[in-house]
């Protein structure tokens, strides 16, 4: 699992942390059971601040998407292929093509992302 | 560590000084070398006199050259701050100002208690008559007390002005006392200048207790004001 | 039992006519890495001197570990626990490298030589080089090394990767996530690279003035905040700006863009209200944070 931050982003570092490793999971590049790095080693590898890393551990266990065990460190809980973990992975796809057709465009990452806010605020605001 | 820091500070002052006595030390042995003799009709104990007075003033500049330095600055940094920046890294140690001051001023006083030390027993033991060891230490002691005073006024120098001022009032305070003390009898008679001098306190005379005793006080009041400003100083 | 690293309730000081710092309000968490941000001239060197003693403040109090630090005494035992970097990096250039490591040790029963040997090593600082012929990257890296190898609960930091190539920030970012993690060591910097300290600090502070306009856990502010971006059929009316949760505003001809926190949606709704013809939110970067909240309108 390689985890990538965008530190300059709107988007809270912890909140960035927990939807790559929820998509980790949810596409099976970490499998259920299986330990996730220690809070120190992600803080050390990405040089950021261990209590954010510890952060999006702590939101992901109240999720339940990982479980602490005391002493042994976190390990991905038992998923189930629920409709919403398949819904998800059909979004994914659909956003995957999109950004793909406005980047043979020549939309830039900003670009991109303000006219993915502007539909959202677009649909959720109607 | 402190005084390791205050070593290495005051290394080459100090060594300039001793140095510069050793040379004056030796004047007998490389005198020759240049035909450098008495001038005629100079007596020994004119001549004497003469060195025991350079003799006095090197305790003078030793007592300023090494208590300039290290309290405020390692070199003048810039008109306007009066202080080193290491200053900083020093102040942020665990260590009180009361013991800073005192850890470096007391390596320079030692210093230069040492270097007129050396030069004292130079006149000394030179001097046309001969002086026994009882009466050296006698004249050592009264000469280390009275230079004290020199040191403690320069270290308060140092602690209110940068490198080059504190040297040059150094040298304009000793000046003015010593003009002073031939006009106003009672600067002449507590003058640590003149309790330095053997001339004004020949060897086998009186013990010139007013200069010593002044010369603790001054001391100690110089020393104690030191410390206060250095305590209430803000960087 | 969870004291704040540094807590301080109206710190003020002025010098001659010009008030530095005019009551300031920090409360750093224990464990938290903290930036402290401001444009030059804001207070933030003042208040990392006040913090150390060098300076005394005119008015208001501090504590240092929960303990009030009010006289020479305290600040000396507060001054145990600290390591320091300073601005300008300097050290006595009449030592080498190791012989200013020797003169530090001493005064900290709690050295970790381990720390020592690992950050010479990663630091590539010879023992033996005399400061003068050290660059400025090294000074701050022996700076920091004596800093952190000394074992100390809070690091008190001025600008420390000012002048430093990105691969020593890199470095340097590391060591500090990793004392983080390790000991629960606390950091406090003041900064002006805003990508670092939003790479790792979990909470900030922006000072303007000798006043905080802005702190909190770096997160939350970027949950929080929105930039709102407005435009109307004509001129934007005069009452945007009264709008509750609405920090600052900028117009430029029909377009409107403020600063809005909590309850953002509700603030859409009212510009929707007052006319928009089209709004857009955004999410807010802290350069954004800053910029907004030191510029003045």
């Amino acid at each position: 699992m390689q985890l990538r931050v965008n530190f300059s982003s709107g988007v809270p570092i912890y909140v960035q942390l927990m939807e790559q490793i929820k998509h980790a999971v949810e596409t099976g590049a970490v499998r259920t059971g299986e330990q996730l790095p220690t809070i120190r080693k992600v803080a050390e590898d990405l040089a950021m601040n261990p209590n954010t890393v510890a952060r999006a551990y702590r939101e992901l266990e109240r999720e339940g998407v990982i479980e602490v065990r005391h002493g042994s460190g976190a390990f991905v809980a038992v998923v189930e292929a629920g409709p919403k973990s398949v819904a998800i992975a059909e979004a994914s796809k659909g956003f995957r093509n999109a950004i793909e057709a406005g980047a043979t465009l020549g939309l830039t990452e900003p670009e991109l992302r303000r006219v993915f806010e502007q539909e959202l605020s677009r649909i959720t605001g109607e | 560590m402190l005084w390791f820091k205050a070593w290495l500070e005051t290394r080459w002052r100090f060594a300039f000084i001793a140095g510069t006595m050793l040379f004056a030390w030796a004047a007998p042995l490389w005198a020759p070398l240049f035909h450098l003799r008495t001038p005629p009709g100079v007596s020994d104990s004119r001549l004497w006199m003469a060195v025991h007075l350079a003799s006095i003033f090197l305790y003078i500049f030793a007592a300023i050259y090494l208590a300039g330095s290290g309290i405020n600055s390692q070199t003048t940094y810039s008109a306007t701050s009066g202080f080193h920046p290491s200053m900083l890294f020093t102040l942020s140690l665990p260590v009180s100002r009361r013991r800073l001051l005192f850890v470096r001023a007391g390596l320079g006083a030692l210093q230069t208690g040492i270097l007129v030390a050396i030069m004292a027993a130079y006149t000394v033991f030179q001097r046309p008559g001969g002086t026994t060891a009882p009466q050296f230490l006698v004249y050592l002691a009264r000469a280390m007390v009275c230079t004290m005073v020199v040191y403690a006024l320069s270290t308060l120098l140092a602690c209110l002005l940068d490198e080059m001022w504190q040297f040059y009032s150094g040298f304009l305070c000793c000046i003015a006392a010593f003009v002073l003390q031939f006009r106003v009898s009672l600067v002449s008679w507590l003058s640590p200048l003149r309790g330095m001098s053997l001339i004004s306190y020949p060897i086998g005379g009186p013990v010139p207790w007013a200069p010593v005793i002044s010369s603790l006080l001054l001391t100690a009041g110089l020393m104690y004001a030191s410390m206060l400003i250095v305590q209430r100083k803000e960087y | 039992m969870n004291q704040a690293a540094i807590e301080t309730h109206g710190l003020s000081k002025s010098f001659g006519d010009i008030a530095a710092l005019r009551g300031l309000e920090l409360n750093v968490p224990r464990g938290s890495i903290y930036g402290f941000l401001g444009r030059n001239g804001a207070g933030k060197t003042t208040t990392i001197k006040l913090l150390l003693g060098m300076l005394r403040p005119d008015a208001g109090r501090f504590s240092l570990f929960g303990e009030a630090v009010d006289s020479e005494a305290s600040s000396v035992a507060a001054r145990r626990r600290i390591g320091f970097v300073s601005e300008g990096k300097e050290l006595y250039n009449f030592m080498t490298v190791g012989q200013m490591i020797k003169f530090t040790r001493p005064f900290f029963p709690g050295w970790r030589r381990e720390l020592e040997e690992k950050y010479l090593e990663l630091f590539r600082l010879p023992r033996a080089k005399s400061l003068p012929k050290l660059s400025k990257g090294m000074c701050t890296q022996l700076m920091l090394l004596l800093a952190m190898a000394r074992g100390a609960e809070l690091l008190v930091m001025d600008e420390p990767t000012s002048g430093l190539d990105p691969a020593m920030t890199e470095d340097i970012l590391q060591a500090l996530a990793d004392l983080a993690a390790d000991e629960g060591v606390s950091v406090f910097f003041s900064s002006h690279q805003l990508a670092e300290v939003e790479q790792i600090c979990d909470s900030v502070c922006i000072l303007d003035e000798g006043q905080v306009v802005i702190d909190g856990v770096l997160d939350d502010l970027k949950s929080q905040y929105r930039r709102i971006l407005a435009v109307f059929k004509s001129e934007p009316p005069d009452s945007l700006a009264a709008l509750p949760g609405v920090d600052h505003l900028r117009q430029r001809g029909r377009t409107a863009s403020l600063l809005a926190h909590m309850d953002v949606d509700a603030v859409v709704e009212r510009i929707r209200e007052l006319g928009a013809i089209s709004v857009e939110v955004r999410p807010v970067t802290l350069k954004e944070l800053f910029l907004d909240h030191v510029r003045g309108e």
